[in-house]
């Protein structure tokens, strides 16, 4: 009798312990799953660089290049196959599903050019070098919703609107990131007509035009570190 | 000449009816005309449109100021300016937005007890008056200092030279343009005799070739880097960029070929190797128009207070020349300076091949170089080897970064070894100063004192006991803030500092004096190009702010210098300018009248006979040429200009296993300098908020460095936390870092070194030992 209950205690003992242990290393293996959130890194984040010159070769033939009145994209139209400002415009027209990672979209898309079948210009795109396209740009199949949503609208940034002075040149109202390359958009016979850029050949946009759109957090005026010294 | 516009919209109404579309917009870039794109443009009434230079850096943009019931409302590029012909930078375009800062300084504050106190103007000019007499009796001549400006205005330039050189008598003077032009002039003087760029912007519209060195023109030199690019693109013109770091200018150019920093005296060496190498030397031009010297080497990077240096020319012949490069043959320097021998063939065959036109183009990458004097000796080399200067398209030209760090430091001589013609070792010179000021002769010292970097150290050990700084911010901009900002905190030495704004200097200042800002006074400025250009008082300032130079004026009279200083309030401008131009007399530097510089958007010196002179030294458009001579380097005696052997040397402090990364420091398109004025427009602050550490990806990733977090950087004097940018603006090579200077809050000159170039006593911030760990 006493040599069971010596042994039941030793197995309690045992699996008090195998409780503990698996306990404390299961914490353990929480513990070091759980990535902290690092302090002290920067809200703001300059946009990139990369691409900024990349349609520069096009600059002076878009500069000759007559506008076309008959077949001017506008704007509103710009904005209408895009969910939110800045979202990836989907598909206005039929496409084939089999052409997934080759080149169909860019024959097109890369260096535009007219279209006899849709009676317009084709956009190009602002980087060419994501092949995938599909990736982020989807064809619109249907017209019908499977459920009605309330989704709340960002306004696009207005033209003409974006002077700090009469006359300046027109600040960036919009995030830049993948379209570092502002020609794609803003010259030849597909830029929307209000925002086609007078000057394509100026090449160097940032100089004279800097983003002022910081969607994720709202710049503070400078201020010093130190108190100011007018009393 | 630039009457109201009474509407905007109804002026490109007309343009339009005139079908003058195309014209307008290469009058007027950057205005969109499309009834469509002009939806939402304020319609501005009368707005009163006045010329004058932009108020930033040294390229010299004409702008047009709108004004509006006394309020300036509208700033565009002067498409009359044959610098910028209408086109601005961002900098420039909004650049009056400064003035209406809710902390302008708009009152004298008097540091009592610990705590600055509104005074009025008149009494504070007393204290500074007194304390400044009272410091001359108590410690002599040499214990008071001026530390100026290469923005100060013509004017201003000139009254502290004569207060401080005629009227006190010390060569206590100097300027921040030490920290950016001095081996610029060091070059020119040694090379050529004379100073200033010998060619002029209308060399872009000529050349084959752009070769930058260590110049990220499309940021620093925006405008002129469009005219670049209006060139490659219009005419197929070439733009090569050799630098350090991959920056915006290096993706818009046709090569990017990348130099271990120091390296570039190497390279350029070898180059020269291989034009004398491969017989593309103009024979018959050097012979006739080139002497060759060597100086002294190993000269130390003046780290050490009290350092000294004098340079010993001699002369050598072409045969010890050729001897010397025999140690720069391309596959050598290869090995050192991470350029491949095939990349330094390709640049010597450009200046080498006689039917292409090159224009070399540099700024504070060669110039803020422990050997930078040297450096630009080592252009100009390849230039006179290849007989390609003076001409147009052709040449070397050395491009400034303040808007009169040419008018105002180099040409009036804002240094404490120059006079407003000439230098004070020269006898001759002084006399035709002291003529000119009316003042006897004896009183303008012979010995040149403190160069900057010296000045400051004079303050930190108490022999300087009374500085006055003039539009100029030295506690973010000196190198090794570290060190000087405790020194001008001591109370040994009394801090007057004018400026327009709160800065990390006047936060030390004993007296902040309110300086008027650019348009709310006339001035004139000089730009890269020997361009002297003038404006008018455009706007009223704020409060009791004043012009600098009537600032200057108000306290040489209270200090007894009154019957020097006979200038009145409403014209001094005019008044100093006119007794200046005196000075510049004759074909090889006379100033054009005021009334022409009024007309016009900007003359270039020399002005004879009613007309600029565009190329010197090239008898075909310089009058001040020698008859019967095709080229004439008349700054020096014989006619002849200086091809220097100058070897390469290691920097002053190099990576080493304790701080292995070397770190660059630099500007942004967004910022002027340290960002006081450019801060506090809207637009730059919220295109470029803050300061930030640019690493190379494999350097980032090796270190655990994400994009935006925060990085400690220190070196052997101080440290700066910033947060890391990969990717973005720039990227420099492995193993440097890159951070812009602009940041008063983020002061990354607590890290940098303060060695210079022996000769031209500028400070090297472009290189010292860093190391980098997570904050």
């Amino acid at each position: 009798m006493k040599k069971r209950l010596g042994i039941i205690s030793l197995l309690v003992l045992l699996f008090i312990a195998f409780i503990t242990i698996w306990n404390f290393s299961y914490q353990q293996g929480l513990e070091e799953a759980y990535i902290p959130v690092e302090e002290g890194v920067s809200k703001y984040s300059l946009p990139s660089e990369s691409g900024v010159f990349k349609r520069s070769e096009y600059a002076v033939e878009y500069k000759n290049m007559p506008v076309d009145e008959n077949h001017q994209r506008l704007l509103k139209d710009y904005y209408k196959n895009r969910a939110y400002h800045g979202a990836p415009p989907s598909i206005p027209h039929p496409v084939e599903e089999m052409n997934l990672g080759d080149n169909t979209c860019l024959k097109c898309h890369q260096n535009g050019g007219f279209v006899n079948k849709y009676k317009a210009y084709a956009p190009v795109t602002p980087h060419p070098e994501m092949i995938n396209c599909r990736q982020c740009h989807v064809a619109q199949n249907s017209n019908t919703l499977f459920k009605a949503a309330n989704i709340a609208q960002v306004q696009a940034p207005k033209v003409g609107v974006n002077n700090a002075l009469i006359d300046t040149p027109p600040m960036i109202p919009h995030q830049i990131q993948m379209r570092e390359n502002c020609l794609s958009c803003h010259a030849g016979p597909a830029a929307p007509k209000e925002i086609r850029v007078t000057h394509p050949e100026r090449v160097n946009c940032r100089q004279c035009h800097v983003p002022t759109d910081r969607v994720i957090s709202e710049i503070a005026p400078f201020s010093r570190t130190k108190t100011d010294s007018n009393e | 000449m630039y009457n109201s516009i009474s509407s905007r919209r109804n002026f490109i109404k007309k343009m339009a009816q005139l079908s003058a579309m195309t014209a307008a917009a290469a009058m007027f870039p950057g205005i969109i005309f499309a009834s469509e794109q002009e939806e939402g443009i304020p319609n501005s009434a009368n707005l009163d449109w006045k010329k004058g230079p932009c108020r930033f850096c040294g390229v010299g943009c004409g702008i047009l100021v709108g004004t509006e019931n006394g309020k300036a409302v509208a700033v565009k590029g002067d498409p009359n300016c044959s610098v910028n012909k209408g086109l601005l930078c961002v900098k420039g375009y909004h650049q009056t937005m400064c003035i209406q800062s809710k902390d302008r300084l708009t009152h004298a504050l008097v540091k009592k007890n610990g705590r600055y106190v509104k005074t009025p103007l008149n009494e504070a000019l007393d204290i500074v008056a007194d304390k400044m007499k009272s410091t001359i009796e108590a410690h002599g001549k040499d214990a008071v200092a001026m530390y100026t400006s290469g923005q100060s205005t013509i004017p201003e330039g000139y009254v502290a030279s004569k207060l401080m050189k005629g009227a006190i008598g010390t060569n206590n003077l100097e300027c921040n343009a030490r920290l950016c032009m001095a081996s610029a002039v060091a070059g020119f003087l040694t090379t050529f005799g004379a100073d200033e760029p010998m060619g002029c912007y209308e060399d872009i519209d000529h050349a084959d070739y752009f070769i930058t060195w260590g110049n990220n023109m499309a940021e620093m030199h925006p405008v002129l880097f469009s005219r670049m690019l209006e060139q490659k693109t219009n005419r197929g013109a070439k733009i090569i960029d050799f630098a350090t770091r991959t920056s915006r200018s290096s993706t818009a150019s046709d090569k990017s070929i990348l130099f271990e920093p120091q390296t570039d005296l190497a390279v350029a060496n070898a180059i020269c190797y291989e034009i004398i190498n491969n017989g593309w030397v103009n024979k018959s031009f050097v012979e006739k128009h080139c002497n060759f010297s060597k100086g002294l080497t190993n000269m130390g990077y003046g780290t050490e207070d009290k350092y000294s240096f004098k340079d010993k020319p001699e002369k050598i012949d072409f045969e010890a020349f050729k001897t010397f490069l025999n140690d720069y043959t391309p596959e050598k320097v290869a090995k050192y300076s991470k350029v491949s021998a095939k990349d330094i063939k390709y640049l010597a065959s450009i200046y080498g091949d006689p039917n292409k036109k090159v224009v070399s183009y540099w700024c504070m990458g060669v110039n803020q170089h422990t050997r930078g004097t040297w450096m630009n000796n080592l252009i100009y080399n390849m230039h006179l080897l290849t007989g390609k200067i003076s001409q147009p398209g052709n040449g070397p030209f050395s491009l400034t970064g303040q808007p009169s760090a040419c008018g105002t430091a180099r040409e009036v001589g804002t240094f404490t070894h120059k006079l407003p013609k000439g230098v004070v070792m020269n006898e001759k010179h002084r006399r035709l100063a002291a003529k000119i000021w009316k003042v006897p002769y004896e009183r303008i010292p012979s010995k040149p004192t403190y160069h900057t970097t010296e000045m400051f150290r004079a303050v930190d050990r108490g022999d300087i006991k009374f500085i006055w700084t003039q539009v100029t911010n030295p506690l973010v901009s000196l190198p090794k803030t570290s060190r000087y900002r405790p020194a001008m905190e001591k109370d040994s030495c009394f801090v007057v500092v004018s400026d327009v704004f709160p800065t990390p200097t006047s936060d030390v200042a004993d007296v902040i004096l309110p300086a008027s800002w650019h348009i709310e006074k006339g001035g004139l400025y000089g730009n890269s190009e020997r361009r002297t250009q003038h404006w008018d008082k455009m706007v009223e300032g704020p409060g009791e702010t004043t012009p600098d130079a009537w600032m200057t004026i108000e306290v040489a009279k209270r200090m007894g210098y009154g019957d020097l200083f006979p200038y009145s309030e409403e014209n001094h401008v005019e008044e100093i300018y006119n007794e200046y131009r005196q000075f510049h007399e004759g074909a090889k530097h006379g100033m054009a009248p005021l009334e022409v510089l009024k007309k016009e958007s900007g003359v270039i010196w020399p002005y004879v006979d009613g007309k600029s002179t565009q190329w010197r030294f090239n008898a075909k458009y310089d009058p001040a040429c020698k008859e019967g001579s095709d080229f004439d380097f008349y700054g020096k005696p014989d006619g002849k200009a200086v091809i220097w052997q100058r070897p390469y040397e290691p920097a002053a402090e190099a990576p080493d296993a304790e701080y292995p990364f070397w770190l660059n420091t630099g500007r942004v398109i967004e910022h002027w300098h340290t960002g006081s004025m450019t801060r506090r427009i809207p637009v730059l602050h919220k295109a470029m908020p803050e300061a930030y550490i640019e690493f190379h990806p494999d350097d980032a990733k090796a270190l655990g460095i994400r994009d935006n977090e925060n990085v400690k950087v220190s070196s052997r004097r101080g440290s700066c936390v910033l947060p890391a940018s990969i990717n973005k603006r720039g990227l420099p090579t492995r193993g440097q870092v890159f951070v812009p200077f602009f940041d008063e809050n983020m002061m990354i000159n607590d890290v940098t070194l303060d060695a210079f170039c022996p000769i031209s006593k500028e400070p090297d911030f472009k290189k010292c030992a860093v190391k980098v760990e997570k904050a």
